[in-house]
């Protein structure tokens, strides 16, 4: 057996790669290669999945991909990939792709939004957005122009989509799927650090000795990670212990030494608890050294609603006697009508006790902003008073078969693990705290213990936010895709953020809009009310996402507005359109993704699109290419009367005419051109790149002709633009290049080395840069720069306007336990919460589409307690209504399966077209970070 | 004319999806075209996976008949493509949850037990005594992993099970019975005799085109 040079050199640097890292040779590695992969080529990939953001080696063999295996070199994942991840190979050959734009006609070939589609082509699709977006800026500006954008766009689709909404359409009417599950989190960051995403990273578990799993079930959504902590538990089952905080049983519980079942909303309590154990039982272990250098307490408004819609709103009018309101049902109303005023409840009493409210008042909601302030650590203590252990084991057990006494032992053990010397505690969540009525609150209190016991942003130790999706962290938050961010951590509230973006992105002063309120349940709530005309469902689901369902859908098909869905299959956002428009899947395009450790990585096209579909990327410039300046740059009244100048003059003196075209100013310019098609240098020899080239398809384009490509390199365009803003301001990016050759990187990057511990003299270099400044000694420094000089006053309020600064400081907060606005009662009596499953990605576009994962998990099952069928006359297997306030559907009951609640909750998932649930899920929201709760609302389940 | 022609391409894909909502597609298609017209006869329902309007709720899901084989009948599901996870052929009742100290998958997959159990049960290959997480430096140490390079790749051959694999269920899955949703057009390319019952990534094929940057320089 010979083997061939190529082979040869492999074996021989596997072999001095065992040697460089101090082990033995595994004789197989000595042994000759196995048989060749000849025509195979294999490049690296991310994985197009959850946030964990694992690499993939991908094979691609005659244009087709063939295999997906682990990456031995990915620091994320290391030669594992879950089941997802392996069948990425698969999710772009489903039989139903898209390939060409489909649009609703009559038989005349006019659009008709009551008739059925037929294939269009692609410039026929611009010509009707075009027309639909001119009318929408026509009859209600900027604000009538909305896109759901995506934690699922790579970098630089969100990149280019937010430069022609913001930049272009001068519309914030931009928000990603991604408010639904991380918005919680970043308003935590912000209001705690004063800058998104988290401090540690991955690396966090092989160094941890507890891991606390918060509303997280971890074991299924982010499953490596969880194989992870697996293996660090396994390594030492004695010392390293690993707690499970859920409101059921799920796989999570199963490697758990601690597993906790508590009430809905609860959470807020047993952080209080642990907090106040740590404040009034164990003061010393207090770090007050680090606390007087990095930590200042903070207090805001209790009574500021749930995020519901609120009375007066066009949707809500008229107010009838029989308590419905407009396009609202009087049992709709009865939970709506918690947004203006809700009456305390015993359960809350006690918690809201130092804030001056007893059992039965009336709390009147007000909205209530990100307003905070600073308070004293002796009314931080008055404030965790009442979390008592008694206390908090009453409202917080949440399985009434449960021993009250075995709950308290559990949350007294949970409590002692944190505050234990010497131990490190690394605190996850994902969901279970975001998707909340107070996920604003609940994230800042998961900090408060942490920093006392001075366990954050330390190897091994500290609270870490767990993103859900493949680049809400890269995309959504870094790129600024959200509805009131810009890149880099910049609002467009700030009129220094605004001039700085505008001068980047080379567009004259004043065209960015400075209000951004139409986060995405704004957006849906104001298709209902007439005010969005036009609106692009980019690279998410947002018909199918969105809880209270039946209103969007409704607003949608019956009003006058026109809706697009660019998507790779067709799904219910598509079915509820006017317009489908076919995207290029992951594989088919060069992107960019970004994970929950701040960690960027690349990937090269693999293969070419099917049919007519072109990226996202593609899509919005070729959109931009129909309107100039003189089109979107003029004048504007907002609803709120607030002017938009007429920026079309400086435009003229920026050198660019009336007819200037938005592709030219904001995709095609200088500073684009410079970026080369070079095709015979890494990264781009021998790789398609359908975006910036075209391709062998011969696609016709928007404009009829033949799609040729921009002609530059778009993707490392857009990468350097963007990179451009957070260099130097603590979100440094590599190059464009580096990212070819490297597993990605966690930011900030700086001189070429990446950091693994935010705030943390020793490992981030902006810390130690702040530090030395200071001269304070401090180990940390809390560099974030929003919410850094704060008013002074009480639990109550303001006592101080007087604004004092707290450079380099973090922020713990006082924040109650409240309870969410629907809780059971006598006619809905039973906790619904929805949310994935291991083998689905959120609404199973693609992975119902493959095989083994459909087969693996077909349904949506509800998930429930043997008793609970038992009570209801249910058998398992059998199909029962699960019915809310807002709707109904029907489900197989599952008594035995992966999800087993306690006898008070039910779960279904929300992956299956055909097990619509968000059409019973509830869209309260936090009203500060404004991200839906979809793991609390009231059901009733009966027989169907 | 180009675009006529793409059209009617793009007509005939549309029939061939959407089958059962186009019986007047066909003739259409040969029928003189006006201004490009083409007769919309896609139906919203006949759109993705759900099959039924959007209004109603009274509809029936798939219903989870998983393969009911008995561990060890010897019945077993064709690896996807070369290397991919087997899916699991037999019923799973009892066996899963997965627990420290309970992991009834390994009673008869690990390979001394399936070599001597008698009942054909798959092996656990060697990739899963392999541990590629290095253990003696970089993030251990709370060192940086941007100044390691390809040639500081982790291979340590483990006599245990590696305890990152120990999840059994987060790769391999049973397979309910019964009709897909919808075709997947993925055409698996094996590239060993066997590949469709066996792991071969092993030895050299573990490193096998990890460097993408030499190899397309």
């Amino acid at each position: 057996m010979s083997l061939s040079r190529r082979e040869f050199l492999k074996s021989s640097a596997a072999a001095s790669a065992a040697a460089a890292v101090g082990m033995s040779v595994p004789a197989e590695l000595e042994a000759a290669a196995t048989e060749a992969e000849g025509s195979w080529r294999w490049d690296k990939a991310a994985c197009r999945f959850c946030g964990t953001g694992c690499g993939i080696m991908m094979a691609t063999k005659n244009g087709k991909i063939v295999a997906v295996k682990g990456d031995p070199a990915h620091p994320v994942n290391r030669g594992l990939n879950c089941i997802k991840g392996y069948f990425n190979a698969k999710i772009m050959y489903g039989a139903d792709r898209l390939t060409t734009p489909l649009l609703r006609q009559d038989s005349n070939g006019n659009f008709d939004k009551k008739g059925k589609f037929a294939p269009v082509t692609w410039e026929r699709a611009f010509d009707e957005m075009e027309l639909n977006i001119r009318k929408a800026l026509k009859e209600k500006g900027p604000e009538g122009v909305a896109v759901f954008a995506s934690g699922q766009y790579t970098i630089m689709e969100g990149y280019a989509a937010q430069k022609m909404m913001k930049g272009g359409f001068r519309s914030n009417a931009i928000d990603p799927n991604a408010r639904h599950c991380m918005a919680s989190a970043v308003v935590g960051f912000y209001q705690t650090f004063g800058i998104d995403e988290p401090s540690g990273c991955y690396d966090d578990i092989e160094l941890t000795d507890t891991v606390v799993s918060w509303g997280s079930n971890m074991a299924e959504m982010h499953p490596i990670l969880w194989s992870r902590v697996t293996d660090r538990k396994l390594s030492d089952p004695d010392r390293v212990k690993v707690i499970n905080m859920s409101t059921y049983r799920h796989r999570t519980s199963d490697l758990a030494d601690i597993e906790i079942i508590f009430t809905p909303n609860s959470d807020l309590a047993m952080w209080n608890y642990i907090a106040r154990e740590i404040v009034y039982n164990n003061p010393d272990a207090i770090d007050w050294d680090f606390l007087k250098k990095n930590i200042i307490f903070a207090a805001s408004p209790v009574n500021m609603g749930y995020g519901l819609r609120r009375a007066g709103e066009k949707s809500l009018m008229p107010v009838r006697a029989d308590g419905s309101a407009g396009k609202y049902s009087a049992a709709e109303m009865e939970t709506i009508n918690h947004e203006m005023v809700h009456v305390v409840s015993e359960n809350e009493a006690p918690a809201l006790k130092p804030y001056g409210y007893k059992a039965g008042d009336k709390m009147v909601n007000k909205p209530a902003g990100l307003k905070h302030w600073e308070i004293s650590f002796e009314e931080y203590k008055k404030f965790l008073d009442p979390y008592t252990l008694d206390y908090v084991a009453k409202v917080s057990k949440g399985d009434p078969d449960e021993d009250i006494e075995e709950f308290k032992k559990k949350l007294q053990t949970l409590a002692d693990l944190y505050i234990e010397k010497g131990r490190k505690v690394v605190s996850f969540w994902t969901m279970g705290m975001n998707q909340h009525t107070r996920g604003t609150w609940v994230n800042t209190l998961s900090y408060n213990v942490h920093f006392m016991l001075n366990k954050q942003a330390l190897p091994g130790s500290g609270a870490f936010s767990l993103t859900g999706q493949p680049s809400a962290c890269g995309t959504a938050r870094e790129v600024g895709t959200f509805c009131h961010r810009l890149p880099a951590d910049m609002m467009v509230k700030n009129p220094k953020h605004r001039k700085h973006t505008e001068d980047g992105w080379k567009i004259p002063h004043g065209t960015l809009n400075p209000v951004g309120n139409q986060h995405i349940m704004k957006i849906h709530r104001d298709i209902e009310d007439g005010i969005v005309k036009f609106a692009w469902v980019n690279v998410c689901n947002a018909y199918q996402d969105s809880a209270s369902a039946t209103h969007w859908i409704k607003a949608a098909r019956e009003m006058d507005n026109f809706i697009v869905t660019s998507d790779g299959y067709p799904g219910i956002s598509a079915m509820v359109s006017d317009l489908v428009l076919p995207s290029a899947m992951i594989y088919e395009k060069w992107g960019a993704y970004g994970n929950a450790e701040r960690r960027s990585q690349h990937w090269r096209q693999q293969v070419l699109p099917v049919g007519d579909a072109m990226s996202d990327t593609w899509q919005w410039m070729e959109l931009s290419k129909r309107f100039t300046v003189k089109d979107v740059w003029g004048p504007y009244t907002l609803r709120n009367g607030k002017k938009l100048a007429d920026v079309r003059d400086a435009a003229h003196k920026m050198g660019y005419t009336d007819d200037t075209t938005m592709y030219e100013i904001l995709y095609a310019n200088e500073r684009a051109k410079q970026y080369k098609i070079d095709l015979n240098s890494f990264p781009q020899k021998g790789y398609d790149n359908s975006d910036c080239n075209g391709d062998s398809r011969n696609v016709t384009g928007g404009d009829g002709k033949v799609v040729k490509g921009c002609g530059f390199m778009v993707h490392e365009y857009l990468w350097e633009e963007y990179a451009s803003f957070g260099r130097g301001h603590g979100h440094d990016l590599a190059d464009f290049t580096t990212y070819h050759k490297v597993r990605g990187l966690k930011w900030p990057v700086v001189d070429g080395k990446e950091t693994q511990w935010r705030f943390n003299a020793k490992y981030d270099p902006y810390a130690a840069k702040a530090v030395a400044k200071s001269g304070n000694g401090s180990t940390h420094a809390f560099y974030g720069p929003l919410a850094k000089a704060l008013t002074q006053g009480n639990l109550m309020g303001i006592t101080d306007k007087k604004k004092k600064s707290l450079k380099n400081k973090a922020k713990i907060f006082a924040r109650p336990y409240m309870e969410p606005p629907e809780v059971p009662d006598k006619d809905y009596d039973t906790w619904l919460c929805t949310g994935r499953v291991l083998e689905h990605w959120h609404s199973g576009t693609m992975t119902m589409r493959v095989p083994e994962l459909f087969r693996a998990v077909p349904e949506a099952l509800c998930y429930m307690h043997p008793q609970t069928a038992k009570d209801k006359g249910l058998k398992q297997g059998e199909l029962c209504w699960v019915e809310s306030r807002r709707g109904r559907v029907k489900a197989h009951v599952e008594t035995r399966g992966r999800n087993r609640p306690p006898r008070s909750l039910v779960f279904v998932p929300w992956f299956d077209e055909k097990v619509f649930i968000n059409k019973v899920c509830l869209d309260a929201t936090c009203p500060q970070s404004k991200q839906t709760d979809y793991k609390k609302c009231a059901v009733r389940i009966y027989k169907a | 004319m180009k675009i006529i022609s793409k059209i009617t391409i793009g007509l005939a894909t549309a029939t061939l999806l959407f089958v059962g909502c186009s019986e007047s597609a066909k003739s259409e298609a040969t029928a003189p075209v006006k201004k490009q017209v083409i007769k919309p006869t896609i139906n919203e329902n006949s759109l993705g996976l759900r099959k039924k309007t959007l209004y109603d709720e009274n509809l029936v899901p798939v219903k989870t008949n998983y393969n009911d084989g008995y561990t060890g009948s010897g019945f077993k599901i064709k690896r996807a493509f070369q290397d991919a996870p087997p899916m699991i052929p037999h019923d799973t009742t009892g066996l899963l949850p997965i627990k420290i100290g309970d992991n009834q998958c390994l009673s008869c997959h690990m390979p001394k037990a399936a070599a001597e159990g008698g009942i054909g049960a798959t092996p656990i290959p060697s990739s899963h005594f392999t541990n590629f997480r290095p253990t003696s430096s970089y993030a251990i140490k709370g060192e940086n992993t941007s100044s390691e390079k390809l040639a500081h790749v982790s291979i340590q051959k483990q006599d245990k099970l590696v305890g990152a694999r120990f999840n059994c269920s987060q790769c391999h899955a049973p397979q309910t019975k019964g009709a897909l949703n919808v075709e997947n057009n993925f055409e698996a390319d094996y590239t060993k005799k066997n590949g469709a019952s066996q792991s071969s990534w092993n030895g050299t094929k573990l490193m096998e085109g990890i460097n993408t940057f030499e190899s397309s320089k």
